[in-house]
């Protein structure tokens, strides 16, 4: 048991030493949005998540966000609660109508 | 007699282009505003996009067409006045959440710059079924409008509309480099901001 604990342990601040810290990671997870990293990064990128659920959630949340994002425009209520006043509609037609006289 | 009543409607009188100022107007206002924070400018833009539809002169067999298409050229509209806004001032905005959530990292020692524990993300519970729910997205706009006005700009350029940063940095004239700082941070703290108030706070929301 302690072999095996020791073991972990020893993982743990192995992987730590060679991969980005947890700062850092943050920022890779925003740039791998942007644009693809090198195969060196990645890889060290996957190691970190291995001993790290908190930089794990953090890509998975980030890129839930990213990937759905789209969604907000099409629900009316993602849109603010106001309107156009009557005065800006009705000086809104009075353009729209003079200047279709000069394209018509 | 009976013809003249049959057909003077005064909504069949309005021709087209001003019919799509009672039928679009309101969406195409609460999309500009929500994306330029300015009713003066919002209205502007709606406004410049008639007319531009106008010199379009197309016809639409459907109103959800016509919808999208003045929606098309609203966002252009918006795109032009942000390149105008960009050249008389920079949009690059570095100062906002400079620290980075820098309370949320460990300070010192052998494990420095890791997630504290109990500060760092914690696990989310169903975000699945958060995308169904309106009160998610009301609260996911909130956030967004909790941020500076042009680092929402550039997040919902890119997180929203979706559209390339080598694109956006030519729109905005920014250095790709700071739009990914800036990316970086509204990502962050928009992700902070719906762990609070949503994923964390279920029972108070829902």
């Amino acid at each position: 048991m302690s072999f095996i604990a020791s073991f972990k342990t020893r993982f743990v601040f192995w992987v730590w030493n060679h991969t980005p810290t947890c700062v850092e990671m943050a920022r890779l997870t925003s740039q791998t949005l942007e644009k693809k990293c090198s195969l060196r990064m990645r890889l060290k990128m996957r190691l970190h998540f291995v001993i790290c659920a908190w930089c794990r959630r953090y890509f998975k949340q980030v890129n839930f966000l990213h990937e759905h994002a789209a969604r907000v425009e099409m629900l009316p209520e993602g849109m603010p609660e106001r309107v156009l006043s009557f005065e800006a509609k009705s000086r809104m037609k009075a353009e729209v109508r003079k200047n279709l006289a000069t394209v018509m | 007699m009976p013809e003249e009543i049959a057909h003077p409607t005064p909504a069949a009188e309005l021709s087209d282009p001003e019919r799509w100022v009672d039928d679009h107007g309101d969406y195409l206002f609460k999309y500009a505003l929500s994306r330029l924070r300015d009713p003066l400018k919002a209205e502007d833009v709606v406004q410049e996009t008639f007319l531009a539809a106008l010199k379009g002169g197309k016809n639409f067999q459907g109103r959800s067409a016509e919808k999208s298409w003045l929606v098309g050229i609203l966002k252009n509209k918006i795109f032009d006045h942000y390149r105008k806004t960009a050249r008389e001032t920079a949009f690059t905005d570095l100062e906002f959440y400079k620290e980075e959530e820098s309370d949320r990292f460990v300070p010192d020692g052998m494990f420095k710059d890791a997630w504290i524990h109990e500060a760092g993300p914690q696990e989310w519970d169903s975000p699945g079924a958060s995308l169904d729910n309106e009160m998610f997205w009301r609260t996911y706009r909130d956030c967004t409008n909790k941020l500076p006005k042009n680092i929402a700009t550039v997040f919902t350029l890119r997180e929203v509309d979706g559209i390339e940063s080598k694109e956006i940095c030519a729109i905005l004239n920014i250095s790709e480099n700071n739009l990914w700082v800036m990316l970086h941070r509204a990502r962050m703290a928009l992700r902070r901001c719906l762990e609070t108030n949503w994923f964390g706070n279920k029972e108070g929301t829902k």
